[in-house]
Parts: structure tokens; sequence; C-alpha cells
């Protein structure tokens, strides 16, 4: 290799782009030419201030959502052409909801069946937080009431909404980013949704308080219910195609519902109940 | 395929690629409203023609589309005015300007901004498809429809004018 044909292909040997025999020839080359070698230092040091300084242009927060109306607006109008029964149904589709619709779609058709199929699982809460997910993703309802990606937001507006605070917890660096949060019901108790997702699936952590066996006990008064502070490990199940995680501590009862595997709702249990 | 499939699969397979769909954008029109238009755009047309999404990699597929956004995007803006230079004033007033800003312009996170952004499209659009999002040339060559050695040589040629500038800017903070 001579120094004008290496400084034809150094910068694609620079970005790893040649086969290993040419590699070889550039390396021997660089070992013993002083001059190529201050090229590829050159070179090196360009790539270093490139890769420190040149601005990465995120998308705006704002974006996303504009995209998502486009595309509510595309699929309104392809879904008036189809004259499907549907049309309108996902005329209000949010991208961020979609994910698990697909399962949503799918199931809708059984869900009925093999509700009336199936005997209740142990846990007698593990059905109702499934439909709350389900409900929570419908076209016509909002997932989520407070977005915030800030657990110092999201936990905070629970506050005076409902009568216990919810654990809101920083999972981004486990995968688990936190998106929100609402207020739900599940089996007709006042719930807190805290929304997370994960690789773009969504998960509903569902939190409310262990009332099942003190129903009339005064809502303010969280002495009242010791009776029901009981610790119940995590348990997973799949409930009509979604992964269930439950369980219970101080008081409150957890469910956290997904489309995701049922190995990876089981570690986000483990992350959240984690003290 | 169902609406709400097409558009799941829409959601996880194309826009989870916004950012580096933006990030092209705005490097390629060089003003942040236009890359919104062209990123929206983009998105549209994408999930228009989603059905005929094969081939190994979806994110040089989107990235062609927004490429495409953006390059229509700059024809309207010159045919409704003339084509004018690159003012890096104005178009750096949207970055965040700190209290050192004045200071910043004469440092090397300055003169890169303004490297890049000065450079012709064609070794613009390489250099920063090869250097923010690191594709392969193969993928840079799909999406500028190019072959893989005008790739190269492009990346060579973007490379050496950047690096005159930036030897330049060092110059004169010596002098």
């Amino acid at each position: 290799m001579n120094c004008t044909r290496l400084q034809q292909v150094l910068d694609a040997h620079i970005d790893g782009e040649l086969d290993r025999a040419t590699t070889g020839e550039i390396t021997a080359h660089l070992t013993e030419c002083a001059s190529c070698a201050a090229l590829r230092e050159q070179r090196s040091a360009l790539r270093q201030a490139l890769r420190a300084h040149a601005p990465y242009f995120k998308a705006p927060a704002a974006l996303a959502p504009t995209i998502q109306r486009s595309l509510d607006r595309a699929m309104a109008e392809s879904a008036a052409k189809l004259q499907s029964s549907a049309t309108g149904r996902n005329a209000g589709l949010s991208w961020l909801h979609a994910t698990a619709l697909a399962s949503v779609a799918a199931l809708a058709g059984l869900i009925a069946g093999y509700w009336l199929a199936q005997p209740l699982p142990d846990y007698p809460l593990r059905d109702p937080a499934v439909a709350s997910h389900v409900a929570a993703l419908a076209p016509t309802r909002q997932l989520i009431q407070v977005a915030s990606s800030d657990r110092h937001t999201v936990k905070p507006w629970f506050q005076g909404k409902i009568d216990f605070a919810p654990p809101v917890k920083d999972l981004a660096g486990d995968g688990y980013v936190l998106i929100g949060g609402r207020l739900d019901q599940v089996a007709d108790k006042p719930a807190a949704a805290v929304v997370y997702q994960v690789r773009k699936h969504v998960i509903n952590l569902f939190v409310w308080r262990a009332t099942d066996k003190a129903p009339n006990s005064p809502a303010a008064d969280p002495t009242a219910n010791s009776n029901t502070d009981v610790t119940a490990a995590i348990a997973t199940a799949s409930v009509r195609g979604f992964s269930v995680t439950t369980w219970a501590a101080g008081g409150l009862r957890f469910a956290a519902v997904s489309d995701v595997d049922g190995r990876d709702l089981t570690r986000f249990a483990q992350l959240v109940s984690a003290p | 395929m169902s609406d709400a499939s097409k558009l799941s699969r829409f959601e996880a397979v194309v826009l989870v690629h916004l950012d580096a769909a933006y990030n092209l954008a705005r490097w390629l029109t060089r003003d942040a409203a236009g890359a919104d238009d062209a990123v929206q755009d983009a998105c549209l047309r994408a999930f228009r023609f989603f059905d005929n999404l094969h081939g190994p990699s979806p994110k040089a597929w989107f990235m062609t589309i927004v490429r495409n956004a953006s390059l229509d995007w700059l024809k309207v803006q010159r045919a409704s005015r003339a084509e004018e230079s690159y003012d890096e004033d104005l178009h750096t007033a949207g970055a965040a300007e700190s209290v050192e800003a004045a200071a910043a312009r004469d440092s090397d996170a300055h003169w890169v901004r303004v490297g890049i952004a000065a450079l012709p499209r064609e070794y613009r659009e390489v250099l920063v498809l090869r250097e923010l999002e690191e594709l392969s040339y193969k993928e840079i060559s799909a999406i500028v429809d190019v072959p893989i050695g005008t790739v190269m040589s492009r990346l060579s040629r973007g490379r050496d004018l950047l690096q005159q500038r930036l030897l330049q800017s060092r110059e004169r903070k010596r002098s």
C-alpha cells in the first residue's frame, strides 16, 4: 500500500468499513509512515471533535403529538373509506396507546367468551386490573392525566386526589420509563395508575388501598385497615394474553398489567417493590 | 392488516426513529420549523407506504423518506424566495445560548456546528448520517441513493473541508 492509496481509504478504515486484508495493509503502512500516521491522528481528532460537539437535534416534545394527530386523521380517513363498523373508533387513537391496542383489537372478540370459560384466578382483582388496563388504552380514554418522566412531578400529582401515596420510581436506567399517571379504578375501588413504558409497551401499575376486608372503614383513616396490611409475594400470571403481576405491601395492593413478557413484568414488580 | 395493528407496528418499527428523523431533517433544512414540517410529512408518507416496507433496515427506509421530504421542503422554500446563503446567526439563534455564549463563539463547539451547517448538502448529509447516526456506508448509500464508493468519497471530502475549517478557527484563536 502506498501513501496515495492509503489516503483514499483512510476514512473508510477509521469508519471500520474495510475488509480484514486491507485493514492489515493499512495498519502495516501506518506503523512505518509518519506522515500518514499524522494524517490519521488529525482524522481521529476531527472525529472526536465531531462526536463531542456536533449538536444532535432531538425531536421537540411537541412533534410526536402533532404527528399523532396527523396519523389519527389519516386513519380516520382510511376508516371512513372502508366504511367499517369501526369507523371513528380509531379517530382518537394515539400512537402511544398503539402497541397494546394491537392485542386489544385481536382479543376484543374473545374476551366475553373467555371470561365466562375461565374460573377466576386465585388473586381476586387480577381480572379487574386487566379490564382497567384495557379500558385505559381505549381510544376514547385518556391514558395519562399527568404526563411526566419526573417522579417528583407524578407523585405529588396524586396528592389530594387519592387518599394514599403510590410509590413512583425512576426506573429508566432499567428500561422502564415513567411516562405519567392518572386516576383510575380497579373493581370500583379508586386506584392510582402509574404509567411506564418499556420498549414502547405500556405498563399500567395500579395501586389501590387494601380495603377489601374492611369495606366500611373510613377511607381517610389508614389505621382502620391494619387488618388488611398483609404482604403478598410477587406473582405473575397471564390473563387473556396480558401479563399481570400482583403483590401487596404496606396496606396497598399492586397490579402491573402490560402486553410485555411475564418475565419483564416480574422484573418491573421487583424494581417497584424494592425498598 | 387492521388499522390498529398497522399503527402499532408503525410505532414500534418506524416512529422509534423519530429523533434520528428530526436530526437529519434539521441538518438538511437547517431550520427548526422546516424540520418539523419535513418530519411530519415523512411520517405520513411512511405510514401510507408502510405496507410496502421490506428489507433489512426500517430505519434506513424511514430516513430515505425523511431525506426526500426535507429536500422537497427545501425546494418549496427556494421556489418562494431566492436561494440565500446560510445565515449562521439566524440559524443558531434557537440553540441553547448560555452566559458563556460569547466565549463559545470561538470554541470548537461553535465551529463544529457552523462548520457542518456550512458544508454543501451532499457532504453534510453523509457526514450527519455517519457521525451522528452511525449508519453504515451501505445504509447511507441506500438513503442517499448513490453507490458506496460515492458515500466514501463524499465522506472524505466532507471531512477534508471540515478539518480545514476547524484548523483555521484554531489558528485564529491562537493569533
